[in-house]
C-alpha cells in the first residue's frame, strides 16, 4: 500500500466518522431501537400478565382513554357456564343479541360481544360497538372468559401454558446452533439470525458504502476530483476510501452488536429475557465457533465486493440522485435468497439454494440461509468463497479502471458501448 | 534563463472513438519560465494537461514530466489547478489544506505551517477554520491557489489562474506565478487573457483542432504576425507620405491610424519623412505589430493577415 492509500484511508475515516449521521446510526438508532423494543416488550409483558377478564378490561380501558366501563356477550356455543365474580360486574351476559344491541345502543356497555354457535369449530366471535374501536385488544376480555370456561378443570401451570402457550417456544430455542441446525431451527433463532445478517450487512452496505459514493459524487461534482487523480493513483484513491468506508461499517456493525449484548444482559437482569421474545431468542443463540469465520469471510467479501460496485456506480454517476438509482441494479439481485425463503426452508440443498450460493452476488445470503437450515459440505463452501473472491478481485479491478477515467466525466452518463473505452482508459 | 526542460512533449496524440483530440503534438516546457497554452474551446488543451500529468494515457507519443517519465516522485513536485476546480464544500480550509498537502508528501505539521503562511499572503489567515461553504466564490478561488503551490512544486500547471479574482488579487497571484518562475520552477499556463499572457509568458503554444498552431516566444509570434505597416497617433494628411500606400483607421478610439507601406518602403522611410514635414505631427510610432488577441482571432478563423512565424 503506497503513502497515498493511508492518506486518502486517515482522511476518510477521520471525516466519515463525525458525520452526524453516521454517528446517529451507530449509537443513536440501536439505542432508541433497543428502549423501544423494550417499552413494547414490557406492556406486551404487562398483557398477558392480565389474563383476567376484569384486569384485561382495565387495560383494554386504558386504551380507550378509561371510557370502557362494562361490556355485554351472548354465548350461542354454550361454552360459558358461569362468568367468575370478580369480571361479573363488567361482563354483563345477554340472553339475545337484540338485548345486547339495545344495551349497547343506552350506553350501559361499550361493547357487546356474540360466540357463536359453531365457536368451537370456527372461533367465530362477533364484536359490536359504537363505533370503530381496536380489535385486537377489543377481543380480548371475551378471550380470556372463554378460556377461562375452557381452561375450568386444568390446573397450575398447565392451565398457564394453556393461556400462555407462545412461552413454549423461547424455551425450545435455548439450545440453536448456527451451524449444525435441523430445518425446524428456521422457525426460531437461526432464522432470526439469517435475518440479523441480512439487515446488519444490507445496512453496513448501503450506509458506508452510500457514503463513500457521496465523497466520490462530491468530489466528481465539485471537480476536485481532477486535483486528486492528478497525485494519487486512481487506486490508492479508492482502494483508501474502501477501507476507510469498510472499518466504519465494521465498527458500526460492532457498535450494533455490543447495544444488543447490553440490552441482553439487562434483560437479563431485569427478568425480561424470559418474555421480551426477540432480545431473549438472541440471548439463547449460540454460533458455532467454526461457522463464525465463513461468517466473517462472506461479510468482508461482500463488503468488498459492493464496494467495488459502488465505486463503478460512483463514477459513472453525475449526481447524488442518480448513484442511489443506479445502485439498486446490485442491491436487488444480493437480496434476492431472501424472496426464495421457501426454497431454503424445505429443501436448503436443492438445486435453487446451491446455485444461489455459488453466484457470486447472491452467495452472502444464500449461504447463511443454508448454513442456517443444514449442514452445508465445507467444499461447496469454499468454492462459494472462492467464486466470491475471485470477483471481488474482477471487480475491484474493473471498479479501478472504470474510476480512473469515469470520474473525469461530467455532464453525460456514459452508454453501455462506452465502457470498454472507460476499461482501456 | 535556466533552459532545463520541465516537459517534453513528443509527437503525442489522442482520440476519443472517431474525434481526434490531440494529433502529433510536440513542445517543451523549460524550467524557469512561464510557459503559456492557449487555443479555442475544445482544441485539445485539456486533453494535453490530462496527458501530461498521466490522468490519460496517449494513444502515440511520448511524455517526459521533470526529466523522465511521470512517475509518483515526479507527481508529488506537481501543481495543478484545473478549470473546472472545486473544493471539498463542507471541510474547514486548513484541514482540506492539510490533507491535500499531505497527499503531496507533505508532513501534516509542514502542511500546516505552509498552509497558514500562504493564507497569510493571500490575506485569508482569518478564514482557516472556516468551511469553504462560507467563503465568498474570489476567496475560494485562491484557496485553490493556495492548495496548488503549497508544496513548493517545481513544475506549476494552472488553468484560467485569475478567473473570478478582482484585481488586486489577480496581482497577487501573478506576483506569486512570476516569483516562482523566476525561482527556477516551471510554470504551464492555460488562459484566454491574452494580455496576461503577453505581459507574463515567455512562450506560447497554441492549439487548434488538436494540432500546433503556433509556437515559440511571445515576441516571435507577434513579429511572425508583424504587417507592412506602422501604427501612428497624431494629426496630418497620412496619405500624401510617399512611402505609404493606404491607411485604415481603426475603431478603437484611440485616434490610430495604420499606415500601410508600399513595396521596398521601410518604416524608417515614413518615420524621415514625417520629421522633414511640418505639416505632420505625431505622438506616437510603433510597427503594427498585431496583438495576442488579434494573432489568436485570425489563427482561430483561419484568416493570416500576414506572414506566418517559422516555427508555426
Amino acid at each position: 500500500m503506497s503513502r497515498d492509500f493511508w492518506v486518502v484511508f486517515r482522511y476518510e475515516l477521520r471525516r466519515n466518522a463525525r458525520r452526524i449521521g453516521y454517528l446517529f446510526a451507530s449509537f443513536a438508532l440501536p439505542l432508541l431501537l433497543i428502549v423501544g423494543l423494550f417499552a413494547y416488550q414490557s406492556i406486551l409483558a404487562r398483557d398477558l400478565a392480565a389474563q383476567d377478564p376484569q384486569e384485561m378490561a382495565e387495560a383494554v380501558s386504558e386504551t380507550f382513554g378509561g371510557d370502557l366501563t362494562a361490556a355485554g356477550f351472548v354465548d350461542f356455543s354454550g361454552l360459558i357456564q358461569a362468568v367468575p365474580d370478580d369480571a361479573a360486574a363488567f361482563m354483563r351476559r345477554y340472553d339475545t343479541v337484540e338485548a345486547g344491541e339495545t344495551a349497547l345502543t343506552a350506553g350501559e356497555i361499550q361493547v357487546f360481544y356474540i360466540v357463536q354457535a359453531d365457536y368451537m369449530e370456527t372461533g367465530r366471535i362477533e364484536i359490536v360497538q359504537p363505533t370503530f374501536g381496536l380489535g385486537q385488544l377489543m377481543e380480548q376480555p371475551i378471550v380470556s372468559l372463554l378460556m377461562d370456561a375452557m381452561t375450568e378443570h386444568v390446573e397450575g401451570d398447565r392451565r398457564f401454558r394453556l393461556l400462555d402457550p407462545s412461552n413454549t417456544t423461547f424455551t425450545n430455542l435455548q439450545l440453536t446452533t448456527l451451524g449444525e441446525g435441523s430445518s425446524d431451527d428456521l422457525e426460531g433463532g437461526a432464522f432470526l439470525v439469517v435475518y440479523v445478517f441480512a439487515i446488519t450487512l444490507t445496512l453496513s452496505l448501503f450506509m458506508t458504502n452510500g457514503y463513500m459514493m457521496q465523497t466520490v459524487i462530491e468530489e466528481k461534482e465539485t471537480r476536485l476530483v481532477e486535483i486528486l487523480i492528478a497525485t494519487v493513483r486512481p487506486g490508492d484513491l479508492l482502494g483508501g476510501k474502501i477501507l476507510a468506508m469498510g472499518l466504519l461499517g465494521l465498527f458500526q456493525v460492532v457498535a450494533w452488536v455490543a447495544t444488543l449484548f447490553a440490552a441482553v444482559a439487562l434483560a437479563g437482569g431485569s427478568g425480561l429475557a424470559d418474555t421480551v421474545g426477540v432480545i431473549g431468542t438472541l440471548a439463547n443463540i449460540q454460533i458455532s465457533p467454526s461457522i463464525l469465520p465463513v461468517l466473517l469471510a462472506y461479510f468482508v467479501l461482500a463488503y468488498l465486493l459492493f464496494a467495488g460496485f459502488y465505486a463503478i456506480i460512483s463514477a459513472i454517476s453525475n449526481s447524488m440522485r442518480e448513484g442511489p438509482q443506479y445502485a439498486v441494479i446490485f442491491t436487488i439481485p444480493a437480496m434476492l435468497p431472501l424472496y426464495f425463503i421457501q426454497a431454503f426452508t424445505t429443501d436448503p440443498n436443492g438445486a435453487l439454494p446451491t446455485i444461489l450460493s455459488l453466484v457470486p452476488i447472491t452467495a452472502p445470503m444464500a449461504m447463511i440461509q443454508r448454513l442456517a437450515v443444514t449442514s452445508v459440505p465445507p467444499l461447496e463452501i469454499l468454492i462459494s468463497l472462492a467464486l466470491l473472491a475471485a470477483t471481488v478481485v474482477a471487480v475491484m479491478w474493473l471498479a479501478g479502471r472504470i474510476f480512473r477515467v469515469g470520474v473525469l466525466l461530467a455532464g453525460n452518463m456514459p452508454r453501455l458501448r462506452d465502457i470498454p473505452r472507460l476499461v482501456r482508459g | 534563463m535556466n533552459h532545463r526542460t520541465a516537459v517534453t512533449v513528443e509527437h503525442i496524440s489522442k482520440s476519443y472513438g472517431s474525434f481526434q483530440a490531440v494529433s502529433d503534438l510536440s513542445f517543451e516546457v523549460f524550467t524557469g519560465e512561464i510557459f503559456a497554452l492557449l487555443g479555442p474551446n475544445g482544441a485539445g488543451k485539456s486533453t494535453t494537461i490530462r496527458m501530461i500529468l498521466d490522468i490519460l494515457k496517449p494513444d502515440t507519443g511520448k511524455i517526459a514530466v521533470l526529466g523522465a517519465p511521470l512517475n509518483d516522485q515526479a507527481k508529488d513536485r506537481i501543481g495543478y489547478l484545473p478549470e473546472e476546480r472545486g473544493l471539498y464544500r463542507g471541510v474547514p480550509v486548513l484541514e482540506m489544506m492539510v490533507y491535500l498537502g499531505s497527499l503531496k508528501g507533505m508532513s501534516a505539521s509542514a502542511a500546516r505551517r505552509g498552509s497558514m503562511a500562504l493564507l497569510e499572503r493571500l490575506e485569508l489567515a482569518e478564514h482557516a477554520r472556516k468551511k469553504v461553504s462560507e467563503l465568498s466564490k474570489g476567496m475560494q478561488q485562491k484557496v485553490q491557489f493556495a492548495v496548488t503551490v503549497l508544496h513548493d512544486p517545481d513544475l506549476i500547471i494552472i488553468d484560467e489562474p485569475f478567473s473570478g479574482l478582482d484585481p488586486v488579487n489577480t496581482l497577487v497571484v501573478k506576483d506569486l506565478l512570476l516569483d516562482f518562475a523566476k525561482r527556477g520552477k516551471g510554470v504551464i499556463m492555460s488562459t484566454h487573457q491574452m494580455h496576461q499572457i503577453e505581459e507574463m509568458a515567455d512562450r506560447l503554444l497554441m492549439i487548434d483542432k488538436g494540432r500546433q498552431a503556433l509556437y515559440g516566444t511571445v515576441e516571435e509570434v507577434r513579429q511572425g504576425f508583424a504587417l507592412p505597416a506602422v501604427r501612428v497617433e497624431g494629426k496630418g494628411d497620412w496619405a500624401s507620405i510617399k512611402a505609404v500606400d493606404h491607411i485604415e483607421m481603426p475603431e478603437n478610439g484611440r485616434g490610430e491610424v495604420v499606415l500601410y507601406l508600399k513595396p521596398a518602403a521601410t518604416p524608417d522611410m515614413v518615420l524621415g519623412e514625417i520629421a522633414s514635414r511640418s505639416d505632420l505631427f505625431i505622438r506616437s510610432f510603433e510597427l503594427a505589430v498585431p496583438s495576442l488577441s488579434e494573432i489568436f482571432v485570425a489563427v482561430v478563423q483561419n484568416r493570416p493577415n500576414g506572414k506566418r512565424n517559422g516555427n508555426a
